[in-house]
């Protein structure tokens, strides 16, 4: 750990395994281990002994009251012959599906719109902003009120809304949690996307402007490639953010109508707070933490995340 | 099947894990561990200024000290749950009676109240009975009655009603012809906040009472599953089906919720004629639409249904909260003359100031002095007259069978589950 606040003198003594060449071939020291020993700590702390806890009661019976009982498969045996888990799987994945497939394109549109450096951009996307800064439960109650069907915006639309049934039927609860998500989301990955369009080589623009390229083929033939990287980056935290949606659900729906909206996050609260089937719920939990793992791993097997090692952009 | 016990260690370390602050910053001082003196741990909402008055006037007295805590409202039967059975459990709790308190007796948490009433009699008879019976489990008293009651009561708007022609209904037959004038004139019959699920299951209640008498609900609780799909609890749901097909609540009430002030807005802007509700909303209209309150809000019982077997008199509701004492406590007379405050005087005067109707037998003459006294006498006469007064289900049964319970009332309500889906749901419930 000394040599951690010495790396300059280090340098020319010996070559060390952790140093890396950066591209212009300048010897890069990487910071040694120890640095990340306060992350470590609290993510063991609060991520990995929390998770380890939840698996090891996933095997128990556990109301809160007396000492939990080792139930063996129970809990899980139930949720696979469980049809609103099933259920609530399936709406989960179409929720997350729903979400990339509406958010992506929004926020690539706005973060490369909001790259340009004109004023007038720079205002309107601080506006635009704003639900970034609104706690999630701030805009849950936001919109169930705006939503309301005989006081509210559906009530001066009926042409639009009919009788404004919309957290009361299944398509109309479905499509207001992915409007309020999207809302409330796009702003994040515009942010991502503003970041990444600014990185892009000005020279490449240029290039393609002497070959004759319209606003148009330069954003699908230079922009789009070159923000593959935070494409990915953002569609994974859509999927991870969208398999565990809860709070919006809580407020907005309630899981309802019925179960229709009973997504797995909110299933898992519903049994450990509301039935105080604490095994049954940290089943839930580690099936969404498997299913989470897989999804990511695969966006990034398929997308060839793993197997790129340059750091800058696209490249 | 091997049953190994994990460690009380492995069991709090997830309790901080699930429940977050819920456990790892609950309640300060909340340990009965204290010598000379005892938690009471109450929903916190308006009604606290009362227990707060109630623990002063106790504490000015007595050698042990009553120290009050409270939660908020929708946080409170989780933080219970996950203190009760730890050493920073209160000695006196809040509660529905009831199936809320079931899991506890089951898990020997509770105290037995027979000790104490047998010491003081007073402590049971002072209490009307019906509403004293909601919190006594296996035949053992384990609570005492600490607020008011709430009753489930048909509200109408006198307008809307005399401008469609239509009175208020004393029959199922008279409802539905009301239902029929009030949509006529192009007005929702009957306001309901579905989104809130519970207002849903009102019309369950009621509709089962008078079809089926008190006693199939009771046998089903009991475990008696073959009464979801007797010929009685069938008939129940078609006329509830028939109610809704008639289009008495719209069809946006999924969307609408009492909570929110939804619901009462309709029936108060005259965009219903009817509100099925819990004796609170006579408060609610007073404090969000004082005008409409005072001259065009109309209340009455359920209807009665030709040939049922319900008795008429028989209400639904909140019977009322209760204080439940745990086994634990190390000051159990001292919390029996504590609970004794339960029906003074001062407490009366106290409840019915905020508007609460305490269940007391004392009650009544206090009412004439009250703010409301002919809403509040019509109340207490129901109360003290009911024959059978049916906690709400989703209170009956313990908390694990809510959530599904209400998911089903809600899907048979608005047509997504038939009459054999719901019966089947109803059977799956736990009782235990």
């Amino acid at each position: 750990m000394v040599a951690l606040t010495t790396p300059v003198k280090s340098e020319g003594q010996r070559q060390r395994p952790r140093a890396d060449r950066g591209p212009s071939g300048h010897t890069v020291a990487r910071p040694g281990i120890g640095w990340a020993l306060p992350a470590a700590l609290f993510f063991t702390l609060f991520a990995i002994v929390p998770l380890v806890l939840v698996a090891v009661l996933s095997f128990a019976s556990w109301n809160g009251l007396e000492a939990p009982r080792f139930a063996g498969l129970d809990n899980w045996t139930g949720l696979l012959h469980d049809p609103v888990m099933i259920k609530s799987l399936w709406l989960s994945v179409l929720l997350t599906g729903l979400g990339v497939v509406t958010q992506t394109p929004l926020s690539i549109l706005l973060g490369v719109w909001a790259a340009g450096r004109q004023r007038n951009r720079a205002v309107l996307s601080a506006i635009f902003f704003v639900p970034l800064l609104l706690s999630a439960t701030a805009i849950s109650v936001l919109w169930r009120a705006l939503l309301d069907p005989n006081f509210g915006v559906p009530a001066q639309a009926r042409w639009l809304f009919g009788d404004g049934n919309l957290l009361g039927s299944r398509t109309g609860a479905i499509s207001v949690l992915v409007l309020v998500a999207t809302w409330q989301f796009t702003p994040f990955h515009a942010l991502i996307y503003q970041g990444a369009a600014r990185a892009v080589p000005e020279v490449l623009y240029q290039a393609a402007a002497i070959d004759g390229a319209g606003r148009v083929r330069r954003f699908f033939h230079i922009t789009l490639p070159q923000l593959r990287n935070s494409i990915i980056t953002s569609v994974i935290l859509m999927v991870v953010g969208g398999l565990t949606t809860f709070d919006t659900v809580l407020i907005l729906t309630q899981g309802g109508p019925g179960t229709d909206t009973s997504i797995s996050a909110y299933y898992m609260y519903q049994k450990a707070f509301r039935e105080f089937d604490f095994g049954q719920g940290s089943a839930i939990a580690l099936l969404l933490v498997v299913v989470a793992t897989v999804i990511s791993l695969i966006v990034v097997r398929i997308s060839g995340y793993d197997k790129m090692a340059g750091t800058k952009e696209g490249m | 099947m091997i049953r190994a016990r994990f460690s009380r260690t492995a069991a709090v370390g997830v309790t901080l894990a699930l429940g977050l602050s819920l456990a790892a910053c609950g309640g300060g001082g909340s340990s009965s561990g204290g010598d000379g003196e005892f938690h009471v741990l109450v929903y916190g909402d308006a009604t606290n200024k009362v227990e707060k008055r109630i623990v002063e006037t106790f504490n000015k007295t007595s050698k042990v000290k009553a120290v009050l805590d409270t939660v908020p409202g929708a946080d409170y039967q989780k933080k219970l749950q996950t203190v009760i059975s730890t050493p920073k459990a209160p000695d006196v709790f809040f509660n529905w009676g009831g199936g809320s308190i079931q899991p506890f007796v089951k898990s020997n948490l509770l105290l037995p109240l027979d000790d104490l009433i047998a010491k003081n009699p007073e402590l049971k008879s002072n209490f009307l009975p019906s509403v004293f019976n909601t919190a006594e489990v296996d035949g053992k008293a384990y609570g005492v009655p600490m607020r008011g009651t709430q009753p489930v009561l048909l509200f109408s708007n006198k307008k809307v009603l005399a401008d469609a022609g239509a009175t208020t209904p004393k029959t199922w037959d008279e409802l539905l012809d009301a239902v029929k004038k009030i949509k006529a004139k192009g007005v929702t019959p009957i306001a309901l906040g579905g989104a809130d699920q519970w207002p849903t299951l009102m019309w369950f209640e009621y509709l089962y009472d008078r079809v089926a008498g008190p006693d199939l609900f009771k046998n089903a609780l009991a475990g008696d599953k073959a009464a979801w799909e007797s010929a009685e609890s069938r008939k129940a749901l078609a006329m509830i089906k028939e109610l809704v097909d008639a289009g008495a609540f719209g069809t946006n009430y999924d969307s609408v919720k009492y909570t929110d002030n939804g619901s009462p807005a309709l029936l108060s802007t005259g965009k219903a004629g009817f509100e099925l509700m819990g004796s609170w909303a006579y408060s609610t209209q007073q404090e969000l639409n004082p005008d409409f309150a005072a001259k065009d809000l109309g209340y009455t019982g359920f209807p009665t249904v030709e040939g049922g077997k319900g008795d008429p008199a028989d209400i639904v509701g909140n019977t009322n909260n209760f204080y439940s004492v745990l086994k634990k406590t190390k000051h159990a007379d001292a919390i029996g003359e504590f609970l004794k405050l339960m029906y003074s005087d001062e407490f009366v005067k106290a409840q019915l100031a905020i508007g609460n109707l305490p269940t007391t037998t004392n009650t009544a003459k206090f009412l004439d002095a009250s703010d409301n006294p002919d809403y509040l006498k019509y109340q207490f006469d129901l109360v003290d007259k009911a024959t059978s007064f049916q906690l709400s289900w989703n209170q009956a049964y313990p908390p694990a069978a809510d959530a599904p319970m209400m998911q089903a009332i809600q899907q048979f309500f608005n047509g997504s589950m038939d009459a054999d889906a719901f019966i089947k749901a109803m059977q799956a419930l736990s009782a235990k």
